[in-house]
């Protein structure tokens, strides 16, 4: 899975790439922390490249917005695939988690 | 002890016990074998060594975790000749249960949360307790899942898949009683569909009860 990163105005948006499976969960883990550590409070996670998501990266996720929410930022999710939007919604990830249409609207959000 | 140091079958085989006698809560037919199939498939989920989605359960990292429970399923997993559904796993760990299930009281045992007990009914019939010797455990873990039923935290995955597997096996019902978390069954439910694993478990007993009814309809 590529990650690639870019800046709407106060919020770095990660623009994911291919597949978040459980090879590259540890990856987007290790990014969303070296964010935290660098004082990133608000994160838009870019899905519109994201083939698929597995149970590992759905916990990634998860992982990354609870990390934010305790260190008083955000994380949200723009642009989810239909296969993405698919596991979010069985796991009550769209009740829970920011979603948005566009990575515009999660960073203005 | 820090409860995060169990394993998912610890866990459940812990909040399972009633905790003043030492028999087990009640639950659906298979309940208990398919909840402790997936504290299993979780263990191995966490330990990075299997991922799954709706498809399958595929092995990403085939080494051994040193957990030798575990480390049994995984290679069930490693020399399987193709990826097979989750639902098929907690099938075949369901029939494991006895191993599950002794391994995990016997190290709650040796690690002195419970003690055995064994009884005599009518001088006769043997039978096998576990009551509690030391609440902190349960207290600990089920005071951290009401604060999260209670509030509106997101929860870490771990407690995620415990909730989850909790309420597939119909324990959470138990364990989480009364009008207080009745008003909060929407965000229990939201809870407990996080984690994959758990929600099959909860398929898995609800097909298997459904079955049973229409079997003991038929006889009618």
């Amino acid at each position: 899975m590529e990650i690639n990163e870019s800046q709407i105005n106060a919020s770095t948006v990660l623009t994911l790439t291919g597949r978040l499976d459980g090879l590259a969960s540890p990856v987007l883990d290790q990014k969303v922390d070296s964010l935290l550590a660098a004082g990133i409070r608000s994160i838009v996670f870019d899905c519109s490249g994201l083939a698929y998501a597995s149970s590992a990266g759905l916990r990634s996720f998860l992982a990354a917005a609870k990390k934010l929410k305790s260190a008083g930022g955000r994380a949200s999710f723009a642009t989810l695939t239909p296969a993405v939007h698919k596991v979010f919604e069985l796991s009550g990830f769209l009740t829970v988690l920011a979603i948005y249409p566009t990575a515009a609207s999660a960073a203005n959000g | 002890m820090s409860t995060h140091q169990l394993t998912f079958a610890e866990e459940i085989v812990l909040l399972g016990l009633d905790d003043r006698t030492g028999a087990l809560l009640p639950m659906p037919v298979m309940g208990f074998n398919y909840a402790l199939a997936g504290a299993v498939i979780a263990d191995l989920a966490l330990a990075g060594r299997i991922d799954t989605d709706l498809q399958q359960l595929t092995v990403i990292r085939p080494d051994a975790t040193g957990d030798a429970l575990l480390d049994r399923a995984l290679v069930t997993f490693v020399t399987s000749p193709q990826p097979k559904p989750v639902a098929h796993w907690l099938g075949v760990l369901s029939g494991q249960r006895a191993e599950i299930e002794d391994e995990a009281l016997a190290r709650l045992t040796a690690r002195g949360i419970l003690r055995r007990e064994d009884k005599k009914i009518f001088w006769v019939f043997g039978l096998r307790r576990y009551p509690t010797v030391d609440n902190q455990e349960r207290t600990e873990v089920k005071t951290r899942l009401s604060g999260l039923i209670l509030g509106d935290e997101l929860p870490d995955a771990r407690d995620a898949i415990l909730i989850s597997l909790l309420t597939g096996c119909h324990l959470a019902q138990h364990i989480f009683s009364g009008p207080v978390y009745e008003a909060r069954s929407a965000r229990l439910a939201t809870l407990a569909c996080m984690d994959q694993v758990g929600r099959e478990v909860g398929s898995a007993i609800e097909a298997l009860t459904r079955a049973l009814m229409s079997v003991n309809l038929m006889h009618m």
